[in-house]
């Protein structure tokens, strides 16, 4: 590999930004972060022309880190539940943002997280006591304005119970860079789902991480439909006995839209579950990527593990490509992987027709109806309706 | 004055390149049940999906009309909203969409506006009540996981939701148990009591006999290799039931 690459060349506008955004949300080890951002490769540079994001092809000169607003945060009702933004908390809960921070999610291991760390200027922590079930979801909702990097960091102490649902929007030609991390103790069972809607000028990076505890549970509900250009990268590691991991994902590029997910369950201890369900769909010229990892380490035995990935191509010029990946070194395990891709099926529409329903509104009902395992998944129904809301304009349009 | 009933033309139908229909006439009453009979492979279903406008039926010659409107003039949804339903032999599944909402956009096609969503609801109720289904039906996907027996009850639901002019039952009898048997005849029944449905003509394709002790037929019409060869009354199937097709081949062939 040739050093040529030109790797390492940190924007001096952004080295000089470090300061002022630590100094307003004293997060810790940006320097470092940003170095190693721009020494990592992204792990995208495979030779595809559907694989196309790097570093490289965004221009840092227009990106301009200063501390943004934070989001705006609702709370359920109940006790043992708080939530507020990122600076309140470094300043008036510093141990315990310490005692989850990058311990779910990798900071300096992947290009993208060490940007969104190193460049943080806003963000959100909610934390949940022992055994606490707040009757309703944690709301935070972002507005990128320019360049945005979010940090939302979850913990949920034993036994604790609790949803958080982000809601990513913005003004045209934002750049977002943002991180969710969720940690979740002993039998906590944590639900964290995002819904980005960004203009269709803006571009997107996130990285996701869970870390559910012995007997606990992590679910990601993730639903990325804006942006011109998403990069989801989603991973829970499960290194506790009798932890559970489902991921949901949905994503549906339409006109130029282009999205790259890449989902991760890595089971390091045995006698535990995940479940993942991939839902995508694809028209106009959008494209759309998807590499879901199942890794089972060789003494994780007992693991029950299982991935689905559906793909629906609703013009001849929009592309998905899928690729599930299933790397299992433990030999008493259940493990599971179906794909498809495919059209519209005729006999579906002609069904439809039979009864006397418009064709366009058949083939509307009918991609709608592909996401809707995947949209059953996410908590509340007032999010799933927007979920279902968002899906249906995309498809009209 | 309007031509009333469903009339078929000297039809001439291509399947994939093969001539599976040749010539057939066949009249269809509104209010009167029609048997359309025959061994496998003779042409009711090809007939049945040709009416009803599936894209790999290919109408060569001949005519429909539904009280005098050209069926093969329009697409498949415009045939239903001019009053044609066919209950399908294989139903396809459609994942995600719920039968509830099927069933409504199905109504809301056919018959627009004519109902509040309440008086709506209340109508499948009353209909999965006289079908003898569970309302859990309801929030269940399109036929998808649905048993054999299940999916012939849920296009019997589609025909009383609808309440079409003419319906086509594609051997909705096969592989069903008695039980399920007995509720399609019922249906039938629920649907020519209706306001609705009073004036529905039927067209029953079957190749066993035995719905036809559930539904009594005023017309019998026998089909051999893609042509109408025998029509009589409700005698002609208890004649295929002692005798099964041979006999009529037989006496085809002495014609012939």
């Amino acid at each position: 590999m040739p050093s040529a690459i030109a790797l390492g060349a940190v924007p001096g506008h952004l080295q000089q930004s470090l300061s002022d955004l630590d100094r307003a949300i004293p997060i810790g080890g940006r320097d470092a972060l940003l170095a190693r951002a721009f020494e990592l490769r992204s792990g995208r540079e495979k030779p595809n022309r559907f694989w196309k994001i790097d570093l490289d092809a965004i221009d840092f000169a227009a990106v301009a880190p200063a501390i943004a607003p934070p989001p705006q945060i609702r709370m359920p009702d109940g006790r043992g539940v708080f939530a507020c933004d990122l600076q309140t908390a470094l300043r008036d809960h510093s141990e315990l943002v310490a005692r989850a921070l990058g311990t779910a999610v990798d900071r300096g291991g992947s290009k993208f997280a060490a940007l969104a760390s190193a460049l943080c200027n806003t963000g959100a922590f909610v934390y949940v006591q022992a055994d606490a079930a707040p009757g309703g979801p944690v709301e935070i909702a972002y507005d990128a304005g320019g360049a945005l990097f979010p940090y939302t960091l979850v913990l949920l102490e034993r036994g604790a119970e609790c949803t958080v649902v982000e809601r990513m929007h913005g003004q045209s030609g934002a750049f977002v860079a943002g991180v969710s991390e969720v940690v979740a103790e002993e039998g906590a069972r944590a639900t964290y789902a995002a819904l980005q809607n960004l203009p269709e000028d803006a571009r997107a990076l996130f990285t996701r991480g869970a870390r559910p505890g012995k007997d606990a549970s992590c679910r990601w509900c993730v639903a990325d439909l804006g942006a011109s250009l998403t990069v989801e990268t989603i991973e829970t590691a499960v290194r506790s006995r009798g932890a559970q991991a489902e991921v949901t994902v949905l994503f549906f590029p339409t006109g130029g839209q282009h999205v790259d997910v890449i989902s991760t369950v890595s089971h390091e201890v045995g006698e535990s579950q995940s479940r993942t369900l991939v839902k995508s769909a694809a028209a106009g010229q959008g494209q759309a990527r998807y590499l879901g990892n199942i890794r089972i380490a060789p003494h994780a035995q007992a693991t029950d593990a299982a991935l689905r990935d559906d793909a629906l191509l609703l013009s001849k010029r929009a592309h998905i490509d899928s690729v599930p990946a299933l790397e299992i070194a433990a030999n008493d395990v259940k493990a599971y992987h179906g794909a498809t891709v495919g059209a519209l099926d005729e006999e579906q529409i002609f069904y439809m027709t039979s009864r006397g329903i418009e064709r366009q509104q058949a083939e509307t009902m009918i991609a709608l109806g592909f996401f809707e395992p995947a949209i059953e998944h996410f908590p509340a129904n007032a999010l799933r309706e927007e979920v279902r809301a968002a899906l249906r304009a995309k498809v009209n349009a | 004055m309007t031509d009333r009933g469903l009339r078929i033309s000297d039809l001439h139908v291509d399947v994939a390149g093969n001539h599976i229909l040749k010539g057939i006439d066949l009249y269809v009453e509104p209010g009167r049940v029609h048997a359309l009979m025959g061994p496998n492979g003779s042409g009711k279903s090809t007939l049945a999906f040709a009416l009803t406008g599936h894209p790999n039926y290919r109408v060569v010659s001949g005519s429909a009309t539904l009280d005098g409107e050209d069926l093969f003039a329009l697409p498949p949804d415009k045939r239903a909203r001019a009053g044609l339903f066919l209950s399908f032999q294989y139903p396809a599944a459609i994942p995600g969409v719920k039968v509830a909402n099927f069933l409504h956009a199905a109504r809301q096609a056919v018959r627009p506006g004519d109902l509040t969503p309440s008086k709506f609801r209340a109508l499948l109720m009353e209909k999965l009540q006289t079908l003898d289904m569970d309302p859990a039906f309801l929030g269940r996907y399109l036929n998808d996981g649905f048993s054999g027996g299940e999916k012939k009850r849920l296009e019997m639901l589609q025909m009383a939701v609808i309440g079409p002019k003419y319906a086509i039952l594609d051997e909705t009898d096969s592989g069903l148990d008695v039980d399920a048997l007995r509720a399609v005849g019922e249906s039938v029944h629920a649907l020519r009591a209706s306001e609705e449905g009073n004036k529905t003509g039927f067209l029953i394709i079957t190749h066993y006999p035995r719905i036809l002790q559930h539904i009594e037929a005023d017309a019998v019409h026998v089909m051999i290799d893609g042509r109408i060869v025998k029509e009589g009354a409700a005698e002609l199937a208890h004649r295929i039931e002692r005798e099964g097709y041979e006999g009529l081949r037989e006496e085809i062939g002495q014609l012939a």
